[in-house]
């Protein structure tokens, strides 16, 4: 049997317990009684997939209907891969330790460009083969959401379905489809058919590419009657009625974010220029605050974990954050639970919201000023003024804080030497605002701040979806001119390599003839890219030069209003002409008001839910 | 003893997909079960309060065991019977509580454990190694150099039978704060002797005081 294979290699790998399966929450099905069977692939390590949000409500989900299974599949860490390919065992379900090339669905989310290559090497392991095409019966059918669907282009090749939005309903309603069609006997090709008519499903292999002699897109349409030329994404307007975990799978070793976590809103107000999630996930929705107290009981009831957090773009932002604090303040202290609040802005960090936190946890403090000037922060839309990032640090030094983490980008458009100076400018004033309050009243010891600088990479679907990421050049340019500026070694300036934004930047606007590159680079040996052991960067340009794609082209080339993206016949519902409108005012320096302040009819319709949306 | 503190020592068996929980990860483990069983668990006092579990003889990961042992204190006089079904249902699989007891004992009373062995090895081969004079294994010191150390006396072969081209040994070995061998040791040093790889299925069947008492 199989379960006994992977017991014989188990006892030889780090940290067994990964990869066997068994945690409380875990589900496990007789599979003699389900109708379809889904393997939920995180193409990252069992600690980084296992923390994400969005896996837990699909797998809760799927697992909710009784006839249906759900199980969880990551990429296991290179020591046990290699056990695994010596040993001749294909990669597995956590729940049913059986391999998932006989499942119906294998279905990935890509979170992050840099993950590409472990979905090809997942799919490897599994035994399936890589391309669309070389699979031609109807399961396993293998399937990818995530916000990386939104310009899901460069993986083509290698998913029938991309499934755009938010998961619930479609999820359902796709497995449905297939379990008719399966009963009836249908082939792929039928069954693809008819899931292109289901809103949020796109069917790439439906749609033929061609392309300009300068390299741009020219057109993408389909090449099947009754398949939509657009593909509009999945909302779900109402966020008290949708499915939400009542458990989680509580894993054996540590991850990433252990904890319970209670999802307050969707989307965010703030419209921050460089800020895909800002524009994918709109329309701002939120949960009231009855249910996300229902939530954070319910799962810190059935989990028993010692931590709860809040998940959203912006937790502040709920229009009864403080009644909400307050409350799970309250629960969460006769539980002996602690509470954490990852995503609180600066801009409305008032003093009472600082108390309440403090009292439950009191790590370092950040803020994300994300550029150094105020023209830059207008450019970006980021509404984030020097003063209040000075009142909320006074407030906080005050309170026993000593350091304070600032995150900026480097590279943004428009940016000049003089914002590389604001960077530095912001962190010399925090620390003489600290040693400004008498000793008496701040924290003990020194104060230090860090500064944390990431390339700027534009992402499709945001105003910036037009401009260059600055070349390798400038940016090293940027971070010197940066040192030079910072006068005490209070100061700390870090950044990230630039290979990893130039291959971010390639990908996520990248086209079909990405694949290649992809899958190259991978045969070649690239996976595990987001991590900084195993990234190889030298392969990659490599594997670019010898198909005679340049990088470049993606990543640092200035786009015209009228260019054909490879995303367009995607519907975000955020219009692309308010991208050009939003990219005309970013070089005028001029801000839009959020969604809150003032609807700017960006193009979402008010049936979405969106508790500010204009009805326009 | 302090007030509201409620000793218990409870055993659980650990078996199947559960035997590759490591000991640090079986404390998270236990900690969170107490508290979705709803168990008020007692918090040690000072500086940095923890919730009183502890396992007072680890078990290496891949061993099963219907003998494991873990003292936990409580807030409320719960009864033990109630401990064990209370904890039963929050559990997961391959972990399950036998029993629930006041504790008797204290933990440098273990001295020994016994182990059933199941191995893919000849009965003739096992009863020529362990027969020899010496059997001596390394052992990394604190200075980081090995040492070779005899661990023949310290082996009490209590059976052996071959069924099925699987060779059975019941053996008891040293076990608690004293000296400590791993049943692993001695499979690996009879790979060294037979130059075969084995792989073994190991259990541990018992825990003892000083006496040979079952430890409680
Ligand atoms: S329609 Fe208006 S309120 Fe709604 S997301 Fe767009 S800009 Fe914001």
């Amino acid at each position: 049997m199989y379960r006994e294979k992977i017991e014989k290699i188990l006892p030889s790998v780090q940290k067994p317990a990964r990869y066997i399966g068994g945690e409380h929450g875990s589900v496990v099905k007789d599979k003699n009684k389900v109708s379809v069977r889904f393997a939920f692939c995180f193409p990252d390590t069992y600690d980084v997939g296992m923390s994400h949000l969005g896996m837990k409500i699909l797998y809760g989900l799927k697992n909710s209907v009784d006839d249906y299974w759900c199980e969880r599949v990551f990429q296991p860490e290179p020591d046990y891969e290699q056990k695994m390919r010596e040993e001749g065992i294909l990669l597995y379900g956590l729940e049913s330790l059986e391999p998932i090339k006989d499942f119906d669905f294998i279905g990935f989310t890509l979170q992050y460009e840099l993950s590409y290559t472990n979905v090809l090497n997942m799919l490897d392991l599994a035994g399936v083969p890589l391309h669309a095409r070389d699979r031609k019966d109807l399961s396993p059918i293998v399937v990818a959401g995530g916000p990386c669907v939104c310009n899901p282009e460069p993986l083509a090749d290698f998913f029938d379905i991309f499934i755009l939005g938010e998961g619930e309903k479609v999820n359902l309603e796709l497995m449905e489809l297939y379990k008719t069609m399966k009963e009836k006997g249908a082939g792929k090709e039928e069954f693809l058919l008819n899931a292109a008519k289901i809103e949020g499903v796109y069917v790439p292999g439906f749609y033929d590419f061609e392309y300009n002699c300068d390299g741009t897109v020219k057109s993408c349409t389909p090449n099947r009657n009754g398949v939509p030329e657009r593909v509009r994404k999945r909302v779900i307007e109402d966020l008290d009625s949708v499915y939400y975990p009542d458990d989680f799978v509580v894993p054996f070793t540590k991850i990433v974010h252990d904890r319970a976590v209670v999802e307050v809103l969707r989307g965010c107000i703030r419209g921050c220029r460089f800020c895909q999630a800002g524009f994918i996930y709109r329309p701002f929705r939120e949960k009231s605050v009855d249910t996300i107290k229902r939530n954070t009981k319910d799962l810190c009831k059935s989990t028993g974990y010692e931590e709860v957090s809040l998940s959203s773009l912006s937790t502040s932002d709920h229009t009864r954050v403080n009644e909400l604090l307050a409350e799970l303040v309250d629960y969460t202290k006769d539980e002996q639970i602690s509470l954490s609040l990852p995503s609180l802005r600066v801009d409305n960090f008032s003093e009472e919201v600082l108390n309440k936190i403090s009292t439950v946890r009191k790590s370092g403090l950040t803020f994300a000023p994300e550029a150094g000037t105020q023209r830059l922060r207008n450019v970006i839309n980021k509404n984030v003024s020097e003063e209040e990032i000075m009142r909320s640090c006074k407030i906080a030094f005050e309170g026993g804080y000593t350091s304070v983490k600032l995150y900026f980008m480097l590279g943004l458009p428009t940016e000049t030497m003089e914002d590389i100076e604001g960077m530095a400018d912001t962190a010399h004033k925090i620390i003489d605002l600290f040693y400004s309050i008498p000793k008496e009243k701040r924290g003990k010891g020194s104060v230090s701040v860090s500064i944390s600088c990431a390339t700027f990479v534009p992402k499709p679907f945001t105003p910036f979806e037009f401009e260059p990421q600055a070349t390798r050049q400038e940016v090293t340019e940027k971070q010197e001119h940066l040192i030079s500026c910072l006068k005490t070694r209070k100061i700390k300036a870090s950044w990230h390599d630039y290979n990893v934004s130039l291959l971010e930047a390639a990908l996520a606007r990248g086209d079909r003839r990405l694949g290649a590159v992809i899958e190259k680079a991978w045969r070649r040996g690239c996976k595990m890219d987001s991590w900084d052991e195993y990234f190889k960067p030298d392969i990659w340009w490599k594997t670019f030069e010898d198909l005679n794609i340049d990088p470049e082209f993606y990543a640092c080339r200035k786009r015209d209003y009228s260019e054909v993206f490879a995303w367009d016949h995607l519907d975000y519902m955020v219009s692309k002409s308010f991208f050009i409108r939003e990219n005309k005012l970013a070089h005028e320096a001029k801000t839009t008001p959020n969604c809150k302040e003032k609807c700017s009819g960006c193009g979402v319709k008010k049936e979405c839910g969106g508790v500010y949306c204009g009805g326009k | 003893m302090e007030e509201n503190r409620f000793d218990r020592r409870i055993t659980f068996s650990k078996s199947g997909r559960a035997v590759y929980i490591s000991h640090l990860d079986l404390m998270r483990t236990m900690q969170r079960a107490f508290k979705r069983a709803g168990l008020p668990i007692w918090y040690t006092q000072g500086f940095n309060p923890h919730a009183y579990i502890m396992f007072p003889l680890a078990l290496s990961l891949g061993i099963s065991s219907n003998v494991e042992i873990m003292d936990a204190s409580l807030t409320e006089d719960i009864p033990c019977d109630e401990v064990t079904k209370m904890l039963n249902s929050a559990l997961p699989t391959g972990l399950k509580i036998i029993k629930t007891a006041i504790p008797v004992k204290k933990h440098t009373a273990i001295k020994k454990a016994e182990y059933e062995i199941i191995l893919n090895a000849g009965e003739s081969d096992f009863n020529e190694f362990i027969s020899r004079e010496k059997i001596e294994i390394k052992k990394k010191t604190k200075k980081s150099y090995e040492k070779l150390i005899d661990i023949k006396p310290d082996i009490e072969v209590l059976g052996l039978r071959c069924t099925g081209g699987e060779l059975f040994i019941s053996v008891r070995l040293p076990a608690g704060c004293g000296l400590n061998i791993n049943p692993s040791v001695l499979i690996e040093a009879f790979s060294e002797f037979t130059g075969e790889i084995y792989t073994a299925k190991v259990s541990r069947t018992r825990i003892l005081d000083q006496n040979g008492e079952e430890y409680c």
